[in-house]
């Protein structure tokens, strides 16, 4: 695997998770979804990368999280390039709902520029309190509701996008009944992935409808209908 | 000499032409190009665990850190020895270095059908066996009667099985023994205990150790131990191993300091 530099600028508090800004070239920055094995150099306390995701930040600088709490501005870094497969929004998609369960809607929050800028219309389903770091980096067109508005209406969206920790799936599942939904949607599965895909160790393994897939190579974002209804 | 046709070919030598190797489970089931040049430098390449029947990952797999290295535990997926050996025989054959696969030894019937659907495999160095968790010193020395035949075989064996297999192993004199990663416990996030094996140089100190035992009780070695620098090398090689076992090593995305672990170079 190619290695390649950067420069950590600048840290930012997003909710409960930092977000750091880094001087990728505009080739190398993961669409939403994607994630991107980073590492300190000269660090002896970190044993294996991190995988950073695209996270809420200025448009025209990349903001990748959750960054280790001991990173500091200046920090040199060495990443590779990114993996993965990221969200699928459609280009026609006009009503476009992040939904992240039981998580930070971080992750979640560059699609919501993606669709905006699209025309699409964006709600963020959210079960409780955004804090104001999180807030901040909230688009003012993005509305925020609860997901029981979700659940109640669930003609409106034609396209979803969920954030759900794999160890929570099943629990999760339970929260939406995706067979009241017609539209689309992916879900971005959360799990430790310490192989990037180079050892196959199978830490990272969800059960879909194609069988046991890595969600380091074949995710970390599946389409909804592969993943859902088999969790439970 | 005539051959007596009763008694199988035992290959019984392992050369290693070059001292390192990945450990099982560091790099898959076959040498993969995504990993990079590092194959150049490798004296075999070791599959991740195949055993006789599917296994589908651990409901409660995880990976945790801690201080100097972390725990995992998968559960071993596999696909079972027949569909992996229709899967990458051919990959195996072509691998630009001789292979090792790691069978998962659950009883020595099994082992011995393993072994049947093994040999006359393309560039197949040796096997190499991961023993069942509640192997004694008497299944120890059946199961490797049972894995004789064509290849060589080599027991893998943690630092805490050493005083129950060392008299065993001394008797046995394996071709090679491969001294494979500590298993441990953490705090698992639902409350609970989960049990798995330990990487990263936390585990060095300890390995280093176990790896001396073995070397002075005569055995051939090869040990893993959380080797990510040079001096790690050198003092497995000091001690007398035949060959180091790499995982967290190959996973980091800075490949100058891997490289340095495997060319001696500054």
């Amino acid at each position: 695997m190619t290695s390649l530099r950067a420069n950590l600028i600048e840290i930012i508090q997003l909710g409960s998770e930092i977000g750091g800004v880094l001087d990728l070239p505009v080739d190398h920055w993961p669409e939403p979804g994607q994630y991107l094995a980073c590492q300190r150099l000269s660090s002896f306390s970190e044993i294996l990368p991190v995988s950073l995701f695209a996270m809420p930040g200025s448009l025209d600088q990349l903001t990748l999280g959750p960054i280790p709490a001991d990173w500091l501005p200046s920090d040199q870094l060495a990443y590779s390039p990114p993996q993965g497969h990221g969200f699928s929004l459609p280009i026609s998609a006009r009503r476009v709902g992040l939904v992240p369960l039981q998580v930070s809607p971080a992750r979640l929050l560059p699609l919501a520029d993606t669709a905006l800028a699209q025309g699409a219309a964006v709600a963020l389903f959210y079960a409780s309190s955004l804090s104001s770091s999180m807030l901040s980096w909230v688009p003012s067109s993005v509305e925020i509701l609860p997901v029981s508005t979700l659940l109640e209406n669930p003609d409106w969206p034609d396209y979803l996008a969920f954030d759900v920790e794999r160890a929570t799936l099943e629990q999760v599942i339970d929260l939406v009944d995706l067979r009241t939904f017609q539209c689309s949607g992916d879900v971005l599965v959360r799990t430790p992935m310490p192989c990037r895909g180079l050892g196959k160790c199978g830490v990272c393994a969800v059960h879909t409808t194609r069988g046991w897939k890595y969600v380091c190579m074949d995710g970390p974002v599946f389409p909804i209908t592969e993943v859902w209804h088999v969790a439970r | 000499m005539w051959l007596d046709e009763d008694k199988p070919i035992l290959k019984r030598d392992l050369v290693l032409e070059k001292p390192f190797l990945n450990t099982s489970g560091a790099l898959g089931f076959t040498p993969h190009p995504a990993a990079g040049p590092i194959f150049d430098f490798l004296g075999a390449f070791i599959t991740n665990p195949i055993s006789r029947n599917p296994r589908q990952p651990a409901a409660n797999r995880i990976y945790l850190p801690f201080p100097g290295g972390f725990m995992l535990h998968t559960g071993h997926p596999n696909p079972g020895i027949t569909r992996a050996v229709k899967r990458y025989q051919r990959r195996w054959a072509g691998a630009a270095l001789p292979v090792i696969i790691h069978v998962l030894v659950e009883s020595p019937s099994m082992l011995a059908e393993m072994v049947r659907k093994l040999e006359g495999l393309e560039n197949i160095l040796a096997l190499e066996l991961g023993l069942p968790p509640d192997c004694d010193p008497g299944l120890l020395s059946v199961i490797m009667a049972a894995g004789v035949g064509e290849l060589p075989v080599i027991p893998c064996l943690n630092p805490g099985q050493i005083p129950i297999f060392l008299d065993t192993l001394k008797e046995l004199k394996p071709i090679t023994v491969h001294l494979v990663e500590p298993r441990g416990s953490m705090p698992a996030p639902d409350g609970g205990l989960v049990t798995g094996r330990l990487y990263g140089p936390a585990i060095f100190p300890v390995m280093l150790q176990a790896a001396q035992t073995l070397v002075n009780a005569g055995l051939q070695v090869i040990a893993n131990g959380g080797v990510i620098a040079r001096w790690q090398v050198d003092a497995f090689l000091k001690a007398g191993v035949i060959g180091i076992g790499l995982a967290c090593a190959f996973w980091q995305v800075e490949q100058a300091q891997l490289l340095r672990v495997l060319n001696n170079s500054n």
